[in-house]
């Protein structure tokens, strides 16, 4: 039997070995977020006083919508490509060709560089000077002029996702190696050709793996910030807005109200995700 | 069947076709902006609609070295570096100490807690972290830059060092007393050795996490903290792509280097969820 002093004791100690963490946590991410907050009530530029015109923005001014849907836009088309391009690569690595190891270690180029790199890369090679294009007037006889890919929507989806369909990969690719084959090979003995194990029984298996993979790529594409700052052009989303209107237009209320709402809207994907996460094999 | 048949007739078939250059389209995909970065940071008059440069030439790296500071920006690079990861393991030791290893109520809303700063963009508390860092100065001191880092990197580090303090079995170091250790005996020939890998490896993240670190240094830094990526950001922003190329390269040799000494270890399967880039 414990002394009740023990336990007093105890708990004690745990509290002191957390606070560090608990110090960082508090001083370095919830305060700041706090600050925020408030800041985000206050009309601009001052230091007392409460409003909501900052986030009546969102519901009035149009520029404002513009902004939601860019980024959201971005975010869904980013994440439906992904999934696009991770099924049927995941589904080739799975049979490991020659030279698997090297693809799959590709995959993780995009999260082990920063995307400042990469995005510098992008545009370096999608530009109109750039080998893509110079390819694509090689081999393409009707094609007259350089294509526009930087700075426009559809190269921004091709640049999201480039760099955040690994996410959707990965998890893919281990639902599909946690697949027992015995499964596949039951359905094709009961007489089922190559495409319809595929359909009915391979992708419904490992639909919650690609669904986790694929709301983690939203999750980074519509909290993207370093690669619309750069290869944005005139399409700004979330991120950049927050980053301009604190810096270079100085409304730091704005920027709060904005950085709230995406805050809130990325807590609320977080909370989907580990919905999905804790969903058994439907 | 001649072995050349074989292989003309495997070549031909119409699916392996499909699937290699499916493969090779996708690793082209992947590594050519990486490519073309190296190759414009050599290169000399090379304003595109070729495929290679007219000559090549040291000159961008010189430039970036000689007019652009690099080797002071590297310097305060690593040395925010340096004091993020110190902060942040110092941080993480007792932490993940007590998440390992002791009794907490609802660990798993803590863990989640701590792990929030990864999940949200940094620029939503970016904002507040700079208004504070206003206040008590800490703006373009290598404090400050490395506080706003600490942000990032400590919960890796939690989440590490948590993992490692877990699974250190006590009866190890039981068996070792019996055996007639010492307790110093006992922490520097039984405890460090089995904790020194997850120690390591949570300096290589918090260091990688650091070293790259954008957006928090784009709201901390000044003319005195200038990192290498902010310094490619500037770079890039004032149209000198070459010298961007140059600089970019430099900032990616060390992350290389690490995926390079890594890659054995890793299965990227395994790596997902909670891995938040810059």
């Amino acid at each position: 039997m414990r002394i009740p002093g023990h336990r007093w004791r105890e708990g004690l100690l745990t509290l002191l070995l957390l606070s560090p963490g608990l110090a960082g946590f508090f001083g370095l991410f919830f305060y700041p977020m706090l600050l925020t907050v408030i800041l985000s009530f206050r009309p601009e530029g001052k230091e007392t006083g409460w409003t909501l015109a900052h986030y009546a923005r969102f519901l009035g001014d149009p520029a404002f919508r513009d902004v939601l849907s860019l980024t959201f836009s971005l975010a869904v088309g980013a994440t439906v490509f992904s999934v696009l391009l991770s099924l049927p690569l995941a589904l080739v690595l799975r049979e490991k060709p020659k030279g698997h190891r090297l693809f799959r270690l590709s995959i993780l180029l995009p999260m082990m560089m920063p995307h400042l790199i990469s995005a510098l890369g992008l545009l370096l090679f999608w530009s109109k000077r750039g080998w893509a294009n110079l390819f694509l007037l090689t081999v393409l006889p009707f094609l007259k002029e350089p294509v526009a890919v930087n700075y426009t929507i559809p190269g921004l989806i091709l640049f999201y996702v480039w760099l955040f369909y690994p996410y959707t990969c990965l998890t893919t690719l281990s639902s599909l190696e946690a697949l027992d084959r015995s499964i596949e090979e039951a359905a094709e003995v009961a007489g089922a050709n190559r495409l319809q194990v595929l359909w009915h029984i391979v992708l419904p298996l490992i639909r919650p793996g690609v669904l986790a993979g694929s709301v983690l790529t939203f999750m980074m594409a519509f909290g993207a910030f370093s690669v619309p700052l750069v290869t944005g052009g005139n399409y700004r989303p979330l991120s950049v807005q927050i980053f301009t209107h604190a810096t270079l237009y100085l409304e730091w209320s704005a920027a709060s109200a904005m950085a709230v709402v995406m805050a809130i809207a990325q807590v609320t994907f977080l909370t989907i995700y580990m919905r999905v996460l804790r969903k058994p094999i439907a | 069947m001649t072995l050349a048949r074989q292989y003309v007739r495997s070549i031909l078939n119409a699916k392996n076709l499909l699937v290699y250059s499916f493969l090779l389209g996708f690793l082209l995909y992947m590594v050519t902006p990486f490519l073309i970065t190296l190759f414009n940071s050599f290169g000399k008059g090379w304003y595109g609609m070729r495929w290679l440069p007219q000559g090549w030439t040291l000159n961008w790296y010189k430039w970036a070295i000689e007019v652009a500071d690099i080797p002071v920006i590297m310097k305060n690079t690593l040395i925010i570096a340096g004091l993020a990861v110190a902060i942040s393991t110092l941080i993480a030791l007792p932490t993940g100490w007590a998440l390992g290893r002791r009794r907490i109520p609802s660990k798993e809303l803590l863990t989640a807690l701590i792990l929030l700063p990864r999940m949200i963009p940094p620029i939503t508390f970016a904002l507040g972290v700079a208004k504070i860092f206003y206040g008590l100065h800490l703006v373009d001191t290598f404090l400050g830059v490395a506080l706003a880092h600490v942000a990032l990197a400590a919960p890796y580090a939690i989440l590490v060092l948590s993992a490692t303090f877990e699974g250190l079995d006590e009866r190890v170091l039981e068996a070792s007393a019996v055996c007639g250790a010492s307790p110093a005996q006992g922490f520097f020939y039984v405890i460090l050795p089995l904790i020194l890998p997850g120690i390591l490896s949570s300096i290589i993240f918090t260091f990688t996490t650091s070293y790259n670190e954008f957006t928090m240094t784009l709201m901390t830094y000044g003319p005195h903290t200038v990192t290498l990526p902010v310094r490619t950001y500037l770079a890039v922003g004032e149209g000198y792509w070459e010298v961007s190329s140059a600089m970019a390269v430099i900032l990616i040799i060390p992350s290389l280097f690490i995926l390079f000494l890594i890659q054995r270890q890793l299965q990227p399967e395994k790596l997902v969820g909670g891995f938040k880039g810059v």
